[in-house]
């Protein structure tokens, strides 16, 4: 108890440097924190489920994959043939659309991607929407039900309100780009999506959509347009587990309904991680460079405050040996001050760096593959806490050594 | 810009060392008296500008690329708002007018034009490494005529490949299964030579021909067919280094694309592709295009490399100030130490702006020394390879196999950052040093 008033003390005794030292060890650990979120959320998504896993049902060779539309009521099936093949328990149908806003002049902000499907999948099938707060799920699901009755509805993400300055209830027109050139779609915004991993998105009603590549054919006496043969992109397949996944992954695959083109069948993580194979060094970078370069800079800088506390405090810790205090108690009390100081600073860092970049900038704007926004797990606190503590707790040991170490004769000798 | 930056830094350090009567002597042995907690602070400038080197040589590394891939002579031409190569679709009939056109450079009775098919397939691992996805995209560019292209795009092939036959395929000297006897010919880049070398199976290592990539001769199974390698380009440098050529007509059976995605023409000079990027645009009327120069195509797919650029520039920016906190807490204890010798400089005549300045350049000195060891370390990477991909926006976008390039450039970013974070963390100590009063100091 008297050693932990000690440590308090000695902390406030020289403010000026513990709060050089916590502000050095706030702005490190955020880094720290920033760097770690957007790994385990990568991590996370490449990690393979064993029980309510998706699988993701795509061409065979071709990216981007473009499927006819007549695979999509086979594959919803798993493509079960006999009553004892496995059925998946949900699915749905993904057709991409990418159109801008203004043909002139087409940018980032006037670019739209967006998804035809069949609207009541999105709340099932679309990770995270199943496990929303109350309130957004509430919300999502009146949108949903808006947008299944409204033909040319449209539900957008954030981002897409933003660069649009539009608000629910307007209308836009999509001129179609790239592959979609020729389709040109009307929509009037019903709702939007809850704010994070979906505020680069848009979906639509896939019925629209087919019916526009209809349209395009009367228009053009006769001519299909070049996707109509081809306009489904993939479909999610949601599964009991990883017996069930190896068992449609084997039906839809050696399906002969699927030949020209084939296909393949892989688990979400699977794909996700093939397409964040490309960035791997990138990853590599920040796990083993950025995040092990802060930590030894914040060592560093926690080894510097205490070595310089010691070197001033020789003779009070003369002092205190001579008092009666044991060199355990000495390293305790210096490891104590540095461990305290370096953990309370990082568990603030992480606290802050949450509530900044979940509440205040709705996400780290990070774009890599197709995830747009990052977002600080609860588990930062813990991080923040470990990794100050470990951190200062790695630069102050040898400091502290030094003043366990501290021979009583010697100092004094000095002083006289 | 750098350069001057680096000159005005210089100036400023000279300028101090100008201003200040204090010898510098005196800091430099204070520094080395106090050398454990110099070297300390010393070694945390050296993490933080070494890891700054090597990002920034990554993203330069990747400007180089987009910089070094297109010919200013060139023109791409892809299909009206096309965003990438791969949404493109030019039909053959469209590319044979637009070939035509006049201010295209002729090769005989054959126009310089390059017709290409860009495809992006998958490619199972079955060697995949721990850790790595069961398979990874393989960019496939088909071409009608490879040897004409390689010289539309200024790229010539390694001593000892050949460009592929006007079929496309070979027989295999020693294949069993039929299925198998005929071979895909490919012409492959380095870079996707190596990557395709690496994931070899290690027990057939007796019969490689190059342990870091494959080589002529070397197979490699892609889109449920056997490839064999007829030559590697020397494409270093360029995002070509990437990419796996074939016979068009070929790939477009195997990957179900029978158009073309882009027609990339030779012009006499810059000017001249200027003129016809402008005709495309404004006079061209048989087909709806979208022509770029293709300097200025390989400048819009450095998107990536911003957005890379931003986020280092911030993380940086917080390391840098979490080491300016370093610097702070060195000094202040230095200052604290030395209260005595402010009063007796003071006593002796020194100014208070020349003791403001003594102090400042003990900062500078340890910075300066940490931040050289810092961009020392950096320079180790350069030339190291990593893979990453460039892009204009989404709904697109090249994986590239590119080589850290850490240049004056990026050593002088460096050393400035070095610079301004011993300022940044010597200043306010030292302000504190010079508004001590001699009495009280002695005291």
């Amino acid at each position: 108890m008297k050693l932990g008033i000690l440590i308090f003390r000695n902390l406030r005794r020289n403010l000026l440097r513990s709060i050089l030292t916590s502000l050095g060890t706030v702005v490190l650990v955020f880094v720290v924190t920033l760097v770690w979120s957007i790994l385990a959320f990568l991590q996370a998504a490449t990690e393979e489920k064993t029980r309510n896993l998706k699988a993701i049902v795509t061409e065979r060779w071709s990216i981007p994959s473009r499927l006819p539309f007549s695979y999509a009521a086979t594959l919803a099936e798993g493509a079960a043939r006999s009553p004892q093949d496995v059925r998946p328990l949900d699915s749905m149908n993904w057709q991409f659309y990418g159109g801008t806003v203004d043909p002139e002049k087409i940018s980032r902000e006037s670019l739209i991607y967006a998804i035809a499907s069949d609207p009541r999948k999105i709340p099932t099938m679309l990770d995270g929407l199943e496990s929303l707060p109350p309130d957004q799920e509430e919300q999502l699901r009146k949108d949903v039900e808006k947008l299944a009755a409204t033909r040319q509805g449209v539900i957008v993400g954030r981002n897409h309100l933003t660069a649009l300055n539009k608000r629910i209830g307007d209308r836009f027109k999509l001129f179609g780009i790239s592959t979609y050139m020729g389709i040109d779609l009307e929509f009037e915004i019903v709702g939007a999506f809850p704010p994070g991993r979906y505020d680069g998105l848009a979906a639509f009603n896939s019925d629209y959509y087919l019916n526009e590549l209809d349209a395009y054919a009367r228009r053009n006496n006769g001519r299909k347009h070049p996707l109509a043969e081809h306009s489904l992109n993939l479909v999610w397949l949601k599964l009991a587990d990883t017996d069930a996944f190896n068992r449609v992954a084997e039906q839809i695959e050696s399906s002969p309904s699927f030949n020209s083109p084939a296909v393949k069948c892989e688990t979400a993580a699977s794909g996700i991680a093939s397409f964040l194979d490309a960035f791997r060094d990138l990853i590599w970078g920040m796990r083993w460079l950025l995040a092990p370069a802060c930590v030894a800079t914040l060592s560093l800088i926690i080894a510097n405050a205490i070595s310089i506390s010691i070197r001033e405090r020789r003779l009070e810790l003369a002092v205190l040996k001579v008092l009666g205090f044991r060199p355990w108690q000495i390293l305790t009390l210096v490891l104590g001050e540095s461990v305290l100081l370096g953990s309370l600073s990082g568990l603030a860092s992480a606290v802050a760096t949450y509530a900044a970049v979940n509440w205040w900038m709705q996400g780290l704007k990070f774009p890599i593959a197709f995830f747009d926004a990052f977002f600080i797990p609860s588990d930062a606190m813990v991080w923040g806490f470990c990794v100050g503590a470990a951190a200062s707790l790695a630069g102050s040991f040898l400091p502290a050594w030094s003043a366990c170490r501290v021979k009583v004769a010697d100092v004094f000798s000095k002083v006289a | 810009m750098v350069l001057k930056l680096v000159i005005a830094a210089t100036a400023l350090v000279m300028m101090l060392l100008a201003v200040t009567k204090v010898p510098l002597r005196y800091n430099a042995r204070n520094v080395a008296v106090r050398w454990k907690t110099t070297a300390m602070t010393a070694l945390a400038f050296t993490v933080v500008i070494g890891l700054l080197t090597v990002m920034l040589g990554f993203v330069n590394g990747m400007y180089q690329l987009t910089l070094h891939s297109g010919q200013p002579g060139n023109v791409i031409v892809l299909s009206d708002r096309a965003t990438d190569e791969v949404v493109s679709n030019l039909l053959p009939t469209d590319v044979g007018d637009l070939e035509r056109q006049p201010g295209i450079l002729r090769d005989g009775d054959r126009p310089m034009a390059s017709r290409e098919t860009y495809f992006v397939v998958n490619q199972p691992l079955r060697n995949a490494r721990a850790g790595r996805p069961g398979r990874r995209f393989v960019q496939v560019r088909g071409l009608d005529d490879p040897e004409l292209s390689a010289r539309v795009h200024g790229l010539e092939m390694l001593p000892g490949g050949q460009w592929f036959s006007s079929a496309g395929v070979r027989e295999a000297a020693d294949a069993g299964d039929p299925r198998q006897r005929e071979l895909v010919e490919a012409v492959l880049g380095e870079g996707v030579a190596g990557e395709l070398g690496r994931d070899r199976d290690p027990a057939t290592a007796a019969s490689w021909r190059r342990p870091d990539r494959l080589d002529v001769g070397d197979t490699f199974p892609l889109g449920g067919r056997t490839w064999v390698v007829a030559g590697v380009l020397n494409s270093g440098g360029s995002t070509f280094n990437s990419e796996v050529w074939a016979k068009r007509s070929l790939m477009g059976g195997m990957f179900g694309k029978d158009t073309y995605t882009s027609l990339v023409c030779r012009t006499a000079d810059a000017e001249s592709a200027r003129k016809l990027k402008e005709f495309f645009t404004t006079q061209y009327r048989k087909s709806s295009v979208l022509a770029q120069v293709e300097t200025d195509y390989y400048e819009s797919l450095s998107n990536t490399n911003k957005q890379f650029l931003y986020a280092i520039a911030f993380v940086t920016a917080v390391m840098a100030i979490g080491g300016a906190f370093g610097v702070m807490n060195t000094m202040f204890a230095a200052i604290s130490q030395r209260i005595r010798d402010i009063g007796v400089l003071r006593l002796l005549g020194y100014r208070r702006r020349q003791i403001l300045v003594s102090f400042l350049l003990e900062s500078l000195i340890i910075a300066l020394v940490g931040g050289l060891a810092g961009c020392a370390l950096g320079y180790l990477a350069n030339g190291l390879s990593a893979t990453s991909i460039v892009n204009a926006g989404p709904g697109g976008g090249k994986s590239v196999v590119l080589r850290l390039i850490i240049d004056a450039r990026i050593l002088g970013v460096g050393f400035l950052l070095a610079i301004a974070m011993g300022l940044l963390g010597g200043l306010i100590p030292s302000l504190s040093a010079m508004r001590l009063k001699p009495l009280e100091s002695l005291r």
